[in-house]
């Protein structure tokens, strides 16, 4: 069946893509990134003259209780994002994918959240968290709700819990829905004649089948809640009491804006190590399954 | 198949940049900045909200000179475009920038020019050029700043509640508690704080600091002289004293929220800075604003105006027209122009003269004029290093070592966040003992 | 869908609409809040719950029109829909081909895999670690201006649409493409004429995905370009913020505006991700 001059064209047309497409890659973002690697053995501010001071910065990162925090912060912020997150996506897509009235209506809205710039998401939620939520909590007399979310340093990481995910429901549901669409019909066809029906036909045929738009949300839901920055700057600016501040708050703000570049760089290769572990183990492990599958 | 075509030529010029790109990178270039024979000055300032005022000055300057382009650049986000154009090495000739730390670090980084030769610098009020030179981190030969526009903070009031109820402007500490059980008593929030914006919390505090610490105080830590646990601790205990008096849990509120209770009269007072007024008039335009000096102290000789230079400009060092520059800045420093730019903001100048300062300041009208003023303490401190928050958490903290935490907490993290400046400061102070001298008189 | 609704037993899904309808509120509020502020003037801002809620007192244009005037709208809205097109465009291209190449060549290939992961695990490079350094880049290289930033996103959103294509092709069975090798046909001859139009869903998704991203970012135009050349709307709402103050209203005017091309371009994309080929015809 395969010639072999089929299989050497396949070969070659993949490596004339492949490689102009990595040569970019490497060029904007790789070579920079060796660049920002090399700053982490620096005191660079960001600009003017630096001195070489070896590997404190990596030394300093393992005794600084605020970047020990932060990491503790933002991993837990993202497991309970990713796992809300995709639970409704998940949802919301399957309900949007059925035989629903106003089905372009109802994308639409379920849409806009993930336009709205950072500084109406900041005010809206302020105002709700601030004024709103406790107003309700005083008149219903349940006493976790009535003082402000956002003033408690055990409740303000819950806020931007609710924020987070208001704002990436929208595109996770989008590549679920992208996903629903790779679902033949014949499928449920198949399924309905054998009268699977309900919970059992989603996990039975469904699921198995969007299983790669699974673990691309997933990877996505990590990069976005591991990555987390827009919500917080909205939201809490870190506090109170520092106890919201992410790790990419903590390398933005001090890195870029304060005078700690070459720290924080070192933050940012560490955090980049830590995640591209992370990543990679669970791309194999997902990897697997849908092999198996 | 046109699309093909394209697609792979496409590719291939990504891939040829991608190419140039590695080779180029090693390399560098500069550029010129000449057009038919004029002399272009760029001028780039941190304060997008005048840029009328400027672009007024912009217009007059070009239509009076023949010789000097005058380019007023009004950029939003200033401080982080002008690290970006530091990083590519396209410097502007001037740039307007907060006496602040971004100032200290420019002026240690090598970047700005001296330019004690400017005539204009007499004009100038002594404590504007005092305050730069407590913002040099080792003291240095010659001025790299003019000082141009200053804003204060203390107490801001509603003088119409304040008239109503007959109530007098407290001078000292004991005073001004007094003061706010009064208004307590007549059923009225005294003080109104949006402590959710962590920056906010540095309002009462640099005001108080003004009158409870040595203004070099941070100088003095550096070359290992003075501690904070000692000179911060009443600063400390007054801040903290303040929240009997504000709404419970000041956390929860923003700066805006706090503006807009101000605004509509739910509190009589607001520790905030002249800067505030504008968005506090945008919610209600018809307040009848005025100030007072935060006394701290129970001395009332002791209790200075909290005033800081908002804008002061700097002469790049890598500026080839130190000439057509000084010009711009002469013109910038006429009475007339600064009027200008008063009229259009809220500002103090910092030229001595006779100018028509905004009727809210009315209260700091003899600090300002007795040049009895010093600067605000966190332009001293490493944004990095996020004294604000840490400000925040000792407000929040009910423990009964909060203070001593605090305070031991801020020791610490300086000597951390400064390690490298420490150093160098004291590497400094070892090479020239007699400058630690003349250093230390001066406060 | 056109064999699929004769043989539908079930005609329209109620109770999911309705409950759909029901989970919307918690978009309406926010939204409804957005709009009365960007209604009302500076003068009407409260913090009492009533009165933050209520209309404003006239429904003015107004604020839309100082919006539009003060960000330079029309200017700024054609730098943005330029920047965002051009990177869509780029994105299906340039990801989908990369997605392709290296997702059919992934099996038993180390280096596919390794350029996979490679170009995958860029996702999590912090955008403030590059920032400095890429400054300089695009300086030196001379793009630093639209170009610059137009390639930086098509770098930016290679990872994320790279992953998405590939995840799509896994679900998409070889027999096609091998069937029109058998034809004579080339590997791009047969991307371009069956590959590229299966995958028009995914092309849709990365398309909005993309244009979302692209549309609010306003770091990478800021850093890159550094106030000159062209100011795209997220640029230019910075006007509303300054230090000490926001016009929280005129913001909100504008921000409302931006967001109606990009929801206008979303709901055009949608019917695309709907209307997708795959079902049953792939087999």
């Amino acid at each position: 069946m395969k010639t072999s001059k089929g299989v050497n064209d396949r070969k070659r047309t993949f490596l004339l893509i492949t490689i102009p497409v990595l040569v970019l890659f490497f060029v904007f973002n790789t070579l920079p990134l060796i660049q920002g690697f090399i700053y982490s053995f620096t005191n660079f501010k960001g600009y003017g003259s630096y001195d070489w001071v070896g590997l404190r910065n990596y030394q300093d990162l393992f005794t600084d209780a605020r970047v020990g925090k932060s990491y503790l912060f933002t991993f837990k912020y993202a497991l309970v994002c990713t796992i809300l997150t995709n639970v409704i996506s998940l949802i919301l897509a399957l309900g949007l994918n059925s035989k629903i009235k106003g089905k372009s209506a109802l994308r639409g809205i379920y849409f806009i959240p993930n336009v709205l710039g950072g500084l109406v998401v900041g005010y809206i939620f302020s105002f709700f968290f601030t004024y709103i939520l406790p107003a309700v909590g005083q008149s219903l007399g349940i006493e976790a709700l009535s003082s402000s979310w956002l003033s408690s340093t055990s409740k303000a990481w819950l806020a931007i819990v609710v924020v987070g995910c208001w704002q990436s429901i929208a595109m996770n549901t989008i590549i679920y829905i992208s996903g629903l669409q790779t679902v033949p019909e014949d499928v449920y066809e198949a399924g309905s004649i054998d009268g699977v029906s309900g919970w059992k036909k989603f996990w039975s045929l469904t699921f198995p089948l969007i299983i790669p738009f699974f673990s691309i949300n997933m990877v996505l839901c990590m990069k976005n809640f591991l990555m987390v920055f827009d919500q917080i700057m909205a939201m809490t600016k870190g506090g109170p009491s520092q106890s919201t501040e992410s790790i990419s708050f903590l390398i933005y703000n001090n890195g870029m804006s304060g005078g700690q570049f070459g720290f924080q760089s070192a933050n940012a290769v560490l955090f980049f190590v830590v995640i591209v572990a992370i990543s990679v183990f669970q791309l194999t492990v997902t990897g697997k399954k849908e092999e198996q599958l | 198949m046109n699309r093909h075509m394209k697609t792979a030529a496409g590719l291939g010029s990504f891939c040829a940049l991608g190419l140039a790109a590695v080779a180029v990178l090693t390399t560098g270039c500069g550029s010129s900045k000449t057009s038919d024979g004029k002399t272009v000055v760029e001028l780039v300032h941190y304060k997008p909200e005048a840029v009328k005022a400027f672009e007024a000055l912009e217009e007059k300057f070009n239509a009076t000179h023949d010789d000097i382009e005058l380019v007023i650049d009004s950029p939003n986000d200033a401080m982080t475009i002008l690290k970006t154009r530091f990083i590519r090495e396209d410097y502007p000739d001037i740039i307007g920038i907060g006496g602040d730390i971004n100032y200290s670090n420019f002026l240690d980084s090598d970047m700005l020019m001296d330019i004690s030769d400017y005539e204009g610098l007499s004009e100038i009020k002594e404590s504007y050029l005092r305050t730069d030179k407590e913002l040099e981190f080792v003291p240095m030969d010659g001025v790299y700043a003019v000082p141009y526009m200053a804003n204060a903070a203390g107490v801001l009031y509603n003088r119409d509640i304040f008239e109503e109820h007959g109530w007098s402007i407290p001078t000292t500490l004991d005073e001004f508690y007094q003061l706010c059980e009064e208004i307590q008593d007549a059923g009225i929030q005294p003080l109104y704080f949006g402590f959710k914006d962590t920056w906010t919390t540095l309002a009462p505090w640099n005001a108080i600091c003004v009158d409870l610490a040595p203004s070099d105080i941070c100088s003095q830590v550096n070359n290992g002289s003075a501690t904070f646990a000692e000179a911060y601790r009443p600063v400390a205990e007054v801040t903290k004293s303040l929240l009997q008096y504000a709404e419970p849990d000041p956390v929860a509120y923003s700066y805006n929220d706090a503006c807009t209770a101000f605004a509509r009269g739910e509190s009589a007072m607001y520790v905030i800075g002249s800067y505030a007024v504008p968005q506090i008039k945008s919610v209600n335009p018809d307040i009848n604003i005025d100030s007072f000096v935060f006394p701290a102290s129970n001395n009332p000789e002791e209790n200075v105006l909290n005033s800081g230079n908002d804008l002061q400009w700097s002469v790049l060092a890598s500026c080839k027209n130190k000439e057509a520059v000084y010009e711009v800045l002469d013109f910038l420093y006429e009475d007339e122009n600064i009027q200008t730019y008063l009229d259009d903001q809220n500002a103090v100048p910092c030229k001595k003269g006779d100018f028509e300062l905004p009727s809210m300041l009315d209260g700091m009208k003899e600090y300002i004029e007795q040049d009895k003023m010093a600067d605000y303490q966190d332009h001293h401190y490493p944004s990095e290093m996020a004294v604000d928050a840490m400000i925040q958490t000792f407000l929040m903290d009910e423990s009964e070592d909060a203070l001593d935490t605090f305070l031991t907490r801020f020791d610490t993290e300086w000597a951390r966040y400064n390690r490298d400046l420490i150093a160098k400061v004291q590497k400094f102070y070892k090479d020239h003992p007699e400058k630690l001298t003349e250093g230390g008189e001066e406060s | 869908m056109k064999h699929s609704s004769n043989k539908q037993t079930r005609t329209v899904n109620w109770p999911v609409t309705i409950l759909l309808i029901i989970g919307c509120l918690t978009i309406f509020f926010p939204l409804y809040m957005a709009v009365i502020i960007a209604f009302k003037q500076p003068s009407e801002m409260t913090n009492d719950i009533a009165g933050a809620l209520a209309f404003p007192a006239k429904w003015s244009l107004d604020n839309f029109a100082e919006a539009m005037r003060v960000t330079d709208f029309w200017h700024s809205l054609g730098n943005s829909l330029l920047i965002t097109l051009i990177t869509v465009l780029l994105a299906v291209v340039i990801h989908s081909l990369a997605g392709y190449a290296i997702g059919r060549s992934m099996k038993g290939s180390k280096f596919y895999n390794f350029a996979y992961l490679y170009i995958v695990s860029g996702m999590f490079v912090p955008f403030a670690i590059l920032m400095m350094p890429l400054v300089k880049e695009t300086a030196i290289l001379g793009i630093d201006n639209r170009v610059g930033v137009i390639l930086l996103y098509t770098v930016f959103f290679m990872p994320m649409n790279v992953m998405l294509y590939k995840g799509y092709l896994t679900n998409i069975p070889i027999a096609l493409e091998e069937a029109a090798r058998v034809d004579g046909a080339t590997t791009w001859k047969t991307y371009w004429s069956i590959v590229f139009p299966i995958m028009k869903p995914m092309h849709a998704t990365v398309a909005v995905l993309t244009a979302m991203s692209t549309w609010n970012d306003v770091m990478t135009p800021l850093v890159i370009m550094s106030g000159k050349g062209g100011t795209t709307l997220p640029l230019a709402q910075l006007n509303f913020q300054t230090q000490f103050g926001t016009n929280y209203n005129l913001a909100f005017a504008s921000y409302l505006l931006a967001l109606l091309p990009i929801l206008l371009f979303y709901i055009v994309c949608q019917k695309q991700i709907l209307n997708g080929v795959v079902n049953g015809a792939v087999k």
